[in-house]
């Protein structure tokens, strides 16, 4: 593109920006970046980021709220198994903390007016008081005195946040599963209207030469028809590159080896009936531009240019269709 | 027609440039990194030293960004695979 525009030194650094930040690089961030000195750029001038700070500034994609983030990623990482073992185990690090907190003395807890023991019943105490206190329910029947009390409170906190990510996971897990299902059911149902339309598009063609070939019909009508059917072409072959080149999800290797052959038998139709047109026929400006569309996206379908590995069945396909797409005028 | 099939003219018959080679131009200024990436995508992060030209821009606004057409030029977007 830049080639076209006269610049002849342009390379092209194919990993892009995915390949960068693999690599551990830094990726600069905010609007304030230097254009290369030996150019004089005409356009914005340089802004100033809120420090004073111009361009420059090294940071890594998504630094934003660093700690909050951290925090959330780690809730990410882990399964609701693992958040709900943490749970228990600071229930039950606290527990132990408060028996040998009873051990030292002033700072353990306190069961009707007389300290727990520092023995097995005085462990089970301890535990029992600091699951009462992790749930939150605080009956009262033992208190904590002293630094006890410090640590107790703050094993409320950290247990109920504990408790609310496990809470929001299981849930939000189930939902996760439920978008993702709805995803996949609209997407199958986008790919079978791609069939359908093809099948539409192909009928209508095979028509469209039946009645150039009897010569029987007003030209103007057979433009209308051929409007149409190109513009309903186009659609789902918009729709097919896009699936060959940004892939949302994985299309099952069958369905697309149909699509694909679907739109190459489309396209060869559509060929035969720009031929088969009489010689006094001529294209609408808005048809001339979509079957340009057409044939510059069909162009694009070839098994070495799309930016995936797919099976030979389907490379035979994208060949095919590109073929056809070069016998275009 | 030229955005309709923008992938695969960039993947043909441009050379390409690796990290490596970017990483040694990035203290001079001998190679002018650009971005084709959206404007949001840019402020999110980019290349360092890297000037925006969002693709549909590329014809309007190229002359007034890159005004030396023999400079060394290395064009990226997300990723090809």
């Amino acid at each position: 593109m830049l080639n076209q525009l006269g610049y002849s030194n342009v390379r092209d650094y194919r990993g892009g920006l995915a390949d960068w930040v693999e690599s551990g690089e830094v990726l600069e961030t905010a609007a304030a970046a230097p254009v290369a000195q030996n150019s004089s750029p005409i356009g914005p001038p340089l802004s100033v980021s809120a420090d004073g700070y111009v361009g420059r500034v090294p940071a890594r994609v998504l630094s934003r709220g660093r700690w909050a983030d951290s925090v959330a990623g780690l809730v990410d990482q882990l399964t609701t198994l693992q958040l709900f073992l943490l749970w228990i185990g600071t229930v039950v690090f606290c527990g132990v903390a408060f028996w040998l907190g009873a051990l030292v003395g002033e700072h353990g807890l306190i069961e009707a007016g007389a300290p727990i023991g520092a023995d097995l019943r005085g462990l089970a105490n301890a535990l029992y008081f600091s699951f009462v206190t992790a749930t939150s329910l605080g009956y009262g029947d033992i208190v904590p005195v002293g630094f006890a009390r410090a640590l107790s409170v703050s094993e409320a906190v950290v247990a109920l946040l504990i408790f609310g990510a496990v809470i929001s996971k299981f849930v939000s897990h189930r939902q996760d599963e439920l978008v993702s299902e709805i995803h996949r059911v609209t997407f199958d149902e986008r790919l079978d209207r791609v069939q359908t339309n093809l099948h539409t598009v192909i009928s209508e063609l095979l028509s469209i030469i039946s009645l150039c070939e009897a010569r029987s019909m007003p030209l103007p009508r057979v433009s209308a028809r051929l409007d149409s059917a190109v513009l309903l072409f186009l659609g789902e072959l918009r729709t097919t590159h896009d699936l060959l080149y940004q892939p949302r999800l994985l299309v099952e290797e069958g369905v697309l080896a149909s699509i694909l052959a679907n739109l190459s038998s489309a396209l060869e139709v559509l060929l035969e009936a720009l031929t088969c047109l009489p010689a006094d026929f001529t294209r609408s400006q808005p048809l001339e531009l979509t079957i340009n569309i057409v044939t510059s996206l069909s162009k694009d379908i070839c098994g070495t240019c799309v930016p995936h590995d797919y099976t030979p069945r389907l490379i035979f396909w994208m060949d095919r269709i590109q073929q056809t797409a070069n016998r275009i005028q | 027609m030229q955005s309709e099939s923008h992938t695969a003219v960039a993947h043909a018959d441009v050379p390409a440039i690796s990290r490596a080679e970017i990483k040694q131009h990035l203290n001079d200024h001998s190679l002018v990194l650009v971005d084709v990436l959206s404007s949001d995508s840019y402020a999110n992060g980019h290349l360092p030293g890297a000037i925006s030209l969002p693709f549909d821009q590329i014809e309007s606004r190229a002359r007034e960004q890159l005004p030396d057409p023999n400079a060394e030029i290395a064009v990226y977007c997300a990723k090809f695979t």
